[in-house]
Formats: C-alpha cells, structure tokens, sequence
C-alpha cells in the first residue's frame, strides 16, 4: 500500500537527542521550531533515541497521522542506521527512497562540542539541506531480475572440476567446457604432488569419474566460447566444438578456470641450444615415464624468466618447491646422483614447505644462492656435459658445477586463450597477464562484472590446495544468486534521455562495469541491472543526456545552495 | 568581526565521507563551517554544480573522494580529478581565485585528516577574504564571468574532451605510442579559452547587441581574436547580425533550441 | 523435527566474516560466535593491507556492517562455544555468551558511559600500547557497537550506570548458555603472535624500543595511540633508524615453530613503507632470510619499495640486541652473508616480525567439537590437497589462517571455499528428507 508519491511533499522531520551525544550541545527544541519554518515540512518532532523501538514507532505515527509522504531523520550518520529508518518508512507505506537523513552527531555535535552555538547553527543548516533535497526525491524501484540456476564452467582442470562438484552437490546444474580432448588441464602432465607425493594421474582420474558420473554436471570437451552476451542470471553463451557443432548455453553464473601455460625459456641457459638442458615440466615427464638416465649430477635453476626487472616481473610461487619435489624423487631413484638447485630466495612458505625444504637438505641436495644481478651460466662443455658457472652469494664466490643435466625451472603465464576470453567476457587482465580480480583483498575470486567468477592458475600462479581452495569459494560466491533466484539490483541508476543522446560513445567508455551499450540507433542505452549509480557517466555526458536517479543535478544543486542558505521555490 | 568563510563540501559515501565521521566519533574538534553534501562517489560530481556552488556564494568548495587506487566504483575519484583540472584552469579565467576550489583524498580512517584539511581550508579562506560573489553585492564582472564559465561547462566540447581524456591517454599505450598528455593539455588549454571566450561573448550580447570593438575593450581581448570567435559562433547559430552602423555589425546572441 | 537450516561459525575475523555474509546471502541460517566483544579480528588492528595499500578498516568496516544488519546473521560476541555434539547434518552446540553487563537491546553505543568511567586499563586492541576504560568499545567501529564491562578492572563505581540515558548498564547480568541447532560448523579462529619474550636475545620486554611488528602497526594507525605519528612511546622521539627483523621465532628448531608464517616478508615491507611515508628521513632495514615474494603482487610490492621508497634489504638475521639504557637505542649484530662480514648497527626502534601461530584457545575449540590439530596447532585437513577445507570431523569445516599460513585474499577464498561446503551438507541433508 504506497502512497500517491506525485503529490506535493509533505515531510516529516525527526530530530534525535541521542541521549545527550546531540541534544548535550545542540538546542535541540530551537532546531525542531526551525525545521517546522522549511517549506513542505508539515511536521517537525524531537526524540530521545529515533533508532530506538520507540523512536521507530513514532515515526510510524507521524506518518500515518499527517500524512507524511517524505521523512527526514536528523540525528547520527546514515552509515549505519539508514537501513533501519529506510525499512521502517517502507513498513508504514512511504516508499525507502523518500527517506532522507541529516548527520548533526559525527558531523556536528561531536566535532563542535565546545561551540554549543554555532553547533546549533550548523545543524539546522544540515537539516535544511536535507530538507532541499527531501523535496526532490522521488520513489525508486529496485529492479528484480530472475536468475537462471545453472553455472558455466570454462576450463575442466582440477580448478573447474572441483568448482563444478561442489556447484553439482549443492543442486545446481553445470556445464563444463574444455578446449582439449579430455579432462585434467595441467594435472594430466604431472608425475607427483607436493609435499604429500601422491600420484597426479591417480587423483586426476578419481575427480574425473566423479565429474563424469555426476548427473547435474554435463562435460563438453573439445569445445571453446564463441561468444558471451547478456548479465547475471541471465547469460548467454555460445559454445563450438572442433568439429563445428555450436550449442547456445543459457546459464546464470560463468566461471573461469582456464589455467595458465608454462614459460618456455627459448635462448636461456642453452634450452633448446644443448640437448640435455631442459625445463621441469619435461623433467616431469621423464620421472612419469620413467626415463630417467644415470645423471651424476644434475643442476636445476630457479626464477628463470621470471622475477626480471621488465616483463615477467612475478613470483610464480610453485617453482621451488616443484625443484624440491623433483629433487627428492631423483634422490630416490638415482641416490648417487647430485642434486644442486640454484635459488635466489626459496618460496617455502606455509605450515609444510619449511619441514619439506628440511628433509630435502637431509637427503643431501644442495642448495646455492644465487643473485638477481649475477646470473648462473651454462657453458657446454666435453662429453656431452654441461658447466655451470654460477656466484655463490653466501660463500662469495665463483662456483663452478658440471653436470649431465640442467633442469630449469620457469613460470606460469597467462593462457594461451586468456586475452580473447577478457574480450568475450569483457573482464579484464592484469599486467602480469593473469585474470585481474574486482577486488585484490577482500573480492579476490570475484569479476568487477557481476555474476562472474575466476579461480585457479587463471588467477595466478598456485598450487592444486591452493586451487581447490579458490575453486571451491567460487562454488560458493556463484552459488549465492543461483540460491535466491531473484536478485534485487541497484535503484540509484543512470537514466539517459533517447533524444538527447548525440551517440558520442563518452559514458560507454567511462563506465567501469560495462553497463552502458550503444544500441542499433547507436543511442547509449543503459542495462540498469549492471549499474551501480556511481554517476560517472552523468557528470560526464557532453549532452547532459544522462541523469542519475536520486542523485540528480537538481537535487545536489538544491542541497548546495541550502547549504548556502538558499531554498530554491 | 571576522568573517567566517562558508565551505561547501561534497563528500563520497565510501570513503571521504567516512572519514568525517571518523573525525566525528574520535571528537577532534575542526572549525564548524563547513556544509558537506553527501554522493556516492567524488566522480558524481558535475563541474556545473561546483560552478552553480561558487556563483551562489561559497566562499570554498572543497571535494573529497578515495585516494586513488581505493574507489569503490573502480576509478570516479580519478574522473572527478579530471574534472576539476579542468575546472581550475576554467575558473582561473573568471577572475575568481581558483585557490577556493580544492579536490584532496580521504580515506576512511583518516579522522584526523579530515578534521585537518577542513581547519587548514578555513584559515586560508579567511585569508582570501569572504568571496566576490558572497557579498549582498557580487561583484558584477567575477559573476558574469562564472556564469560564463558555467555554460563553458555545460557545453560539449570541453565536456567530451575531459571524458575521453582517459581512453585517448590509454588507447595510445596499447599501440606503444608516447603518450600524448601534454598533448592532451595543450589541446584542452586551448579549447577551454576558445570556449570560455566565446561563452563570455554570447551572454554579453545577449544582454545588448554589440559590435567587436565593443567586446575587444570589454574582454581585454585583441580585436582580430574577438572576430574568430564570432566567426565560429556564427557558424554554430550562436549569434547573428543585429544590425551594422556605418561598416560596423553589431551581434546578438539567438536563442539555442 | 525439521530443524531450520543453519551454520555455526566459530570466529569473527575476516574469514569468518566471508563466511557468514556468502551463507547468509544465499539464505541460510548463520549464528557467528566471536570471543571478543567486537567482530572485526586481526584486519581491524591493521592500518593498511599489502600490496594494495588499502586502508584496513575501509574496506573491513562495511563487511562488518553487513554482517550486523543481516537479518539471516545472529552475531554472538564476547561469546564462546562450550559444547558440541551430534553429527554433519544435526549438530548440537552449547554457546557460552559471557556477561558484558550491559543490556544489548538498551545500548545505543552513544558512549556517554566512558567518558565519565574512571579506571583506566591497557587496551588488547593497541596492543597493550594505548588506554580504554573499564567500560569500553574495543575500537571505535566496534560491530556491534555495544559497550561492555571489563569484569576484571571495573570497581563497581557504578558512575556509567548513572551516566546512561538508556539504563543499558546491568550489573546484575548472568552468563547465559544458549542451545543452537545447526547443520554445519565452520572454525575460522585465526592467530595471534609467538611470543617473543622467550627469546630473550632479542630482549622484548626489557628494551622499551624493541617492539613486535602488531605494536608497530598501531602505532603507525591513524586509530592507534599516538594518533598515527610515528613515535618511539620510549620517550615521544621520532625514530631515524628501524631495523625489522624477520624470521623470530620461525623456521627453527630450536625455540620456535619450524613452519613459515608467509605473509611476514610482505607485512614488513608494508610497514617500512608506511615508516618511510610518515617520516621520509627515517632509515629502514629490513634483515631477512629468505624473502618470501610469492603471493600476487608480492614481487612487485617489494622492488617498489626498494626502487621507489629506498629500503634496504639485508640478508642477515641479527643475533642479539643491546640497549643503551640512557638513551634507550639499540644496537644490534648480525652476520651480513652477502657481504660476508660481520657487522653491528645502532638503530632507533627494533621490530620484530614474529611467526604468527594459530591461538592457544584453539587447542581447548579443537577438544570440544574433536578435530585433530596437526603438529604446529593447525587445524588439520582431511586431504591437505584435495580436502584441504575438511577436517577429520564429517560437517565441520575450517578456513582461514587457522587451517595454515596465508594472507588476507586467500583467507577470503578459503572462507567462500568453507562455506560451499557447509551448503553442501545442507543439500545432501534436504536432499535425503526429501526423499
């Protein structure tokens, strides 16, 4: 039951004493008589505490009994009660966004509280210029949009799958699409994982069948995005096989798992100059094979083509202890074979990796240091063997170490897909290449562009705890709008005017969330579910084509000349 | 008596506005005259408003929003500095002192900060002196000139120049081009004393015909300066020949649809 | 009997936090126990976030606000679980909430109660380092913003009680033990420092500017006890000369814990930036072992601070420190391994970066709802690879730094991560009634 919003305002406004927070230095009953001076304010009263179950109810009676279609609560900061007074407005049928608040504690009393007159002064400024603009506010609806219960999922490696079994579990249908022939990504490549040394394969194939015998999750391999249209809860997804098959996804939720490459070192240290200097994914490959020669010894390099000053200037985390993870299996199988791994500063970090790098020193492999100005080298040298000529930092000196074998260790990169799934997506890239989350700290598995979600090596470098981790927190936040199945979204949006949008394209550009398109007209059309008012585009719009509910140039035109001491008519 | 200057503040809701309440439950007392206006974000902020603020008596208008990199909308706060680059260099034109016009960064713990800048602005405001357009007589050729200033900024070119700032800057990177800023703010110099200019002339001659000797001695502007000006403005159906005396053309501003 | 469907989380901190708001916004049911009176844990105490240089409170402040107003979140602080039983689906809890003496429905936060309190005590939230009354918020942006009482320094002057308008004080009030039926529980109780006094090499706690790196970090808050300038509390001096120390009480054998707290390196090279931003003329060193850079930004963040803010990084732990007891500077020793000489340093401040360890408290949680803790204190995994989330308890789940070292982006993950599956053992509970 909403009252005719299109009448004149009639406002109601509520100054709090908060105990003696505003009332001990603000006159209190002098602001009341003056806000009973504004025009449009009908009724003017004071409270000991508004946010109080009884100050709430006497809002509720003033509204009910003058008739009130506008309320303005002058009392602490809308940070935190505004929701409170908004719901309690929207309960007695006057619409949340007719509700305006003055700040005379934090923004008054508190900070004057040794000038008791010009604190008094100060707050019936504040309150007119809640009143200037309660006259100009007008009802608001939040747009509800129905979500589609099902999420995509982009990339079925451990990341992917992990994210779609638990998504699967909670009752939601998923697709998966992978670009290879099969399931697994990087995991399919690796021999042992650390630091439990259980069998990749052997894992691998357990959440595999697991994905695969699940009925809520629908696999599609050799399959790629074609294109992405549409927002939350409601996108569409074009999908094409190999073999040219295209399918429509509609989906509410996209998910991207697509992993990371590995930096292949071309012209470093002799990889690919001298046969037996190799990267660890191919020393992988030969400890899976089992194709391990009798090395006498082998000399493995940290931070190759990562770390640099230019460029690949990233840590990519998982490369030490992958040398140790390595070094130990080729302690194991080849004991008389050395071990030396070159570092420059070892990322063994968490509750495990130290007790790890602990036992590795037991098993004999040695460590050098080395410094991010004095490189190793790699010189070949007779017989097929290789020297290594490296400064050892902590000794001071030249070392100089032959070997059979030079493994080098590189970091991940970005995916090979990464920058034109950025485009379909329209999510961005960080400049280290990986996917670039809404929030570094507290939103990091999250796009800026709602209803899309990242985790894995598509994020950055990590490991598979740290990926199962990630993937099942995107199960969680994807989770969230496939749970309520109706979102309610932002009401303070931007509002552009057909006839007098010139088409510049400025506020497409401007706007952070991709929320404004030109249409076939080639008129800037807003998809209001994806605004979230911050008015950018609005102040920015050369044809002032654009205008921001509840935030209009009107409104803080009039709430700055109140605050002058003006009231427009 | 000392004047106490009126401050006009427009606060974002996440960070800057935050931060004066900080000031607030820390009781740090600050000098109590300013007003603040509460937007979502610092990038809200129309420099039509702020014009329209500092037309209508304030003595200083003071912005805040997040420092950079902490924007809960992504980049506004960087847009509203944009905005107000530009704007300083528009107002500087007008005759009134551009130093009444401030954009600083506040986070939301930074009570004291707040509480700093407002006693900091309050103590150089008085300095200045209560602002020529606060008086119950303003000062009738500073105001002319905002109001000018105001259409400035409400005109288009300088409104788009300021909006694609960031996407010519950017799209240069992406083809490893240097970047272009100080071309950018040659370009943008130019254009905001074109369009000032020419927005002076046409509030003038709305008032009364006049011919360009007229407005050469009014706007302190070389004569052949004036006529380009009228030239384009011409061309734009901005002013037409009112009448000619002698071999002299007096203009009038036409009404814009 | 159907219950309602419901999750208990154990621990208010910033996982905790993510936790709750992900169940409570796809409608489930949250009861969020904290200890303290406030929610808000480590993230509140800090003055900004690495990499990012976030203000802390900034963006920790409107989560916590959220988590408040939520209508599917009962927020129990100053509360601790006593009792747990049942099984994954059907959980019964025993919540102790202890007495704050003061009426939760009543207490407005105006805070007029302080100001008129006359003890003074050392408060937990500055580390010890700055003052609050007997009667106290834990800081200013407390959720929910209730006063408590302080039990054990309140005189029962009953001043507050006469101060406050809305009869909020009780000194009457009794623990109070209330009963919860949940489905899931998900542990996120987080850590706190190794204490460094027992090493006394380092002479913490006898040398008044030897200083672990939380103190530290209050000190440099805006919020904190000196307002946010750069102090040394000795004596007000403005320090030109820290040294931090990593490593103490890490990564050894022999009088700390083995394992590395990961976000140590990082936080120091926070903290030296924001010495370098207060004080621009103030020397900082940071003597580190191995520094760990692997975390997404981390490279970056460190070769900013040296290029851009002049730290200087040396590979040395410093054996011992020595106090000028007049002028109450420090000189340390250590052995420089690059350089290889052995070299001494007179600096202002010391500060130590200590491993952070998972609470004590958590031994006494653990033996009540029965999970294994691995042999630092951590919460134990049920597969550390692939059920890192799990534990040995069916339905209950843990995250956070609690379940290992990790900095703030990956406690948020790991949290979401923990509420997935608390839903899942929702799902399969509705799943098996509905059939």
């Amino acid at each position: 039951m909403e009252r005719a919003e299109e009448e004149t305002p009639r406002i109601g406004v509520f100054v709090c004493h908060c105990g003696i927070n505003i009332g001990g230095v603000v006159n209190v009953p002098k602001v009341v008589e003056y806000a009973k001076t504004l025009p449009n304010v009908v009724y003017a009263e004071d409270n000991l505490y508004t946010c109080s179950s009884e100050g709430l109810s006497k809002i509720k009676e003033g509204i009910g009994k003058y008739n009130l279609n506008r309320v303005v609560v002058a009392s602490c900061t809308p940070r935190t009660h505004e929701p409170l007074f908004r719901a309690t407005c929207e309960e007695t049928g006057v619409n949340k966004y007719l509700f305006e608040m003055a700040n005379i504690r934090e923004h008054c009393s508190w900070a004057h509280m040794h000038e008791p007159e010009k604190a008094t002064e100060k707050a019936k400024d504040i309150i007119r210029i809640a009143v200037a603009k309660a006259r100009l506010i007008q009802p608001q609806k939040e747009p509800e949009i129905d979500v589609t219960p099902s999420a995509l999922v982009i990339g079925g490696g451990v990341a992917g799958m992990t994210a779609a079994l638990s998504l699967a579990e909670q009752g939601f249908r998923v697709h998966i699409i992978e670009k290879e022939p099969e399931l697994g990504g990087t995991l399919r490549h690796l021999h042992k994982l650390y630091p439990t040394m259980q069998d990749a394969s052997d894992a691998l194939n357990q959440i595999i069948k697991a994905v695969e015998s699940n009925k809520n999750i629908e696999v599609s391999t050799s399959t790629t995005i074609k294109e992405v249209k549409g927002f939350i809860g409601n996108f569409e997804a074009t999908v094409q096989k190999v073999n040219g098959e295209a399918a429509n996804l509609r989906v509410g939720t996209i998910i991207v798992a697509t992993g990371a490459d590995i930096f292949e070192p071309i012209g470093m240290y002799g990889y690919k100059e001298y046969g037996n200097v190799i990267t660890q994914l191919q020393l992988e490959q030969l400890l899976k094979d089992g194709q391990l020669k009798k090395w006498e010894r082998v000399i493995m390099i940290q931070c190759v083509g990562s770390r640099e000053e230019k460029g690949r200037t990233y840590c990519s985390r998982i490369c030490c202890m992958t040398a140790l993870k390595n070094a130990v299996l080729i302690k194991e199988l080849l004991p008389d074979t050395d071990v030396y791994i070159l570092f420059r500063d070892l990322q063994t970090y968490g509750g495990r990796y130290e007790d790890y790098h602990r036992m590795a020193q037991d098993r004999g492999i040695k460590f050098i240091k080395y410094l991010q100005e004095k490189p190793p080298t790699v010189v070949s040298a007779e017989n097929g063997k290789l020297t290594v000529n490296v400064y050892h930092a902590l000794l001071g000196e030249q070392v100089t170490i032959s070997g059979d074998l030079v493994v080098l260790s590189t970091p991940l990169t970005q995916h090979e897909n990464a920058k034109e799934l950025s485009q379909f997506l329209k999510v961005p890239l960080g400049s280290d290449g990986f996917f670039f989350e809404a929030h570094v700290k507290l939103r990091p598995i999250d796009f800026a562009t709602d209803g899309i979600f990242v985790c894995g090596t598509a994020h950055s470098p990590k490991d598979t705890a740290e990926s199962v981790s990630q993937a099942l927190g995107v199960a969680s936040r994807a989770a969230i709008p496939m749970a309520v199945k109706r979102l309610r979204t932002e009401a303070i949006t931007a509002m552009v005017n057909e006839n007098l949008c010139s088409g510049c394209g400025t506020c497409v550009k401007l706007c952070p969330y991709g929320a404004i398109e030109k249409d076939a007209k080639g008129v800037a059309r807003v998809t209001e579910v994806m605004c979230k008012g911050c008015g950018v585009c609005g102040a920015s719009c050369p044809e002032k084509a654009i205008s921001m509910r509840h935030f209009t140039d009107e409104q803080v035109t009039a709430q700055a000349l109140a605050a002058l001491g003006r009231l427009t008519a | 008596m000392t004047f106490e200057p009126r401050i006009v503040g427009f606060l974002c809701n996440w960070c800057s506005y935050a931060g004066a309440d900080l000031a607030g439950v820390s009781r740090i007392s600050y000098p109590p005259n300013i007003r603040i206006i509460r937007l979502m974000c610092s990038g809200r902020l129309d420099p039509v408003i702020i014009l329209e603020t500092l037309a209508g008596g304030a003595d200083g208008v003071i912005v805040m929003g997040c420092h950079p990199g902490d924007c809960h909308y992504v980049e506004g706060n960087l847009q509203a500095e944009r905005k107000i680059r530009m704007l300083k260099k528009l107002i500087a034109r007008t005759g009134l002192e551009p130093e009444r016009l401030r954009l600083e960064w506040v986070s939301a713990s930074e009570g004291g900060r707040f509480a700093e800048l407002v006693k900091d602005f309050t103590s150089q405001l008085k300095k200045l002196g209560q602002s020529p357009l606060a008086e119950e007589k303003p000062d009738t050729k500073i105001l002319a000139g905002v109001l000018a200033a105001k259409a400035t900024a409400a005109d288009f070119r300088l409104r788009v120049l300021v909006g694609k700032e960031k996407g010519l800057i950017e799209d240069a990177n992406v083809y490893g081009e240097k970047v272009p800023e100080e071309e950018l703010d040659k370009t943008m110099e130019e254009a905001i004393d074109a369009e000032y200019l020419r927005n002076r002339i046409y509030l003038m001659t709305k008032d009364e015909p006049l011919s360009v000797k007229e407005l050469s001695k009014r706007l302190d502007l070389d004569p052949k300066a004036v006529l380009r000006h009228i030239v384009v403005m011409r061309r734009r159906g901005l002013v037409a020949i009112d009448r000619v005396e002698g071999t002299t053309p007096f203009y009038t501003a036409l009404k814009v649809e | 009997m159907e219950s309602e469907k419901a999750v208990l989380v154990i621990g208010g901190g910033i996982a905790g936090i993510q936790a709750s708001l992900d169940l409570a916004g796809r409608g489930l049911k949250v009861y969020l126990v904290e200890s303290s009176p406030s929610i808000g844990g480590r993230m509140a105490q800090l003055d900004k976030t690495f990499p990012t240089m976030d203000c802390s409170m900034c963006i920790l402040a409107p989560k916590m606000i959220e988590c408040f107003r939520h209508p599917n979140i009962t927020l129990l602080t100053y509360s601790e679980v006593q009792e747990v039983s049942g099984k994954a689906g059907n959980f019964s809890v025993k919540v102790l909430k202890k007495p704050r003496f003061i009426d939760e429905t009543r207490c407005t936060g105006c805070g007029e109660c302080a100001q008129h309190c006359p003890i003074e005590v050392y408060n937990e939230f500055d580390m010890k380092l700055g003052i609050r009354r007997a009667i106290y918020v834990p800081f200013p942006q407390a959720v929910p913003l209730k006063y408590t009482i302080d039990d054990e320094h309140c005189i029962k002057c009953r001043l507050c009680q006469k101060t406050c308008r809305a009869e909020a004080v009780d000194f009457n009030q009794q623990p109070q033990t209330i009963s919860l039926s949940v489905q899931a529980i998900i542990v996120a109780t987080g850590y706190e420092l190794f204490d460094v006094q027992r090493l006394s090499e380092y002479g913490y706690g006898r040398y008044k500017n030897v200083l672990v790196s939380l103190e530290f970090e209050r000190l440099l808050s805006a919020s904190g006890p000196t307002g946010g300038h750069l102090l040394r509390i000795s004596d007000g001096r403005i320090p030109r000369k820290i040294a931090f120390f990593q490593c103490v009480g890490s990564r050894s054998l022999k009088g700390g814990v083995s394992f590395c707290s990961s976000a140590c390196c990082v936080y120091a090279t926070k903290e030296a930036i924001l010495v370098r931003e207060h004080v621009p003329e103030c020397e900082v060193y940071i003597f580190y072992n191995d520094l760990k850079v692997f975390g997404k930004g981390f490279q970056e963040f460190v070769t900013r601070a040296k290029d851009d803010w002049g730290i200087k990084y040396i590979r040395a732990l410093p054996g011992e420190v020595i106090e000028d007891s007049k002028t109450g500077n420090l000189t340390l020793w250590y052995e420089d391994t690059i350089e290889n000489l052995t070299k001494d340093m007179k600096v202002d401040l010391v500060v130590l970066c200590p491993a952070l360890v998972p609470r004590v408290a958590s031994k006494e949680l653990a033996s009540v709802i029965g999970l294994e803790l691995d042999e630092n204190g951590f919460f134990k995994s049920k597969d550390p690879l692939f059920a890192p989330i799990d534990t040995n308890v069916p339905g209950v789940f843990t995250c956070g730094y609690c379940q290992g070292p990790k900095d703030i982006p990956e406690s948020v993950a790991q949290a979401s991560g923990a509420a997935a599956r608390a839903a899942e053992v929702i799902a399969l509970g509705a799943s098996r009634e509905a059939h």
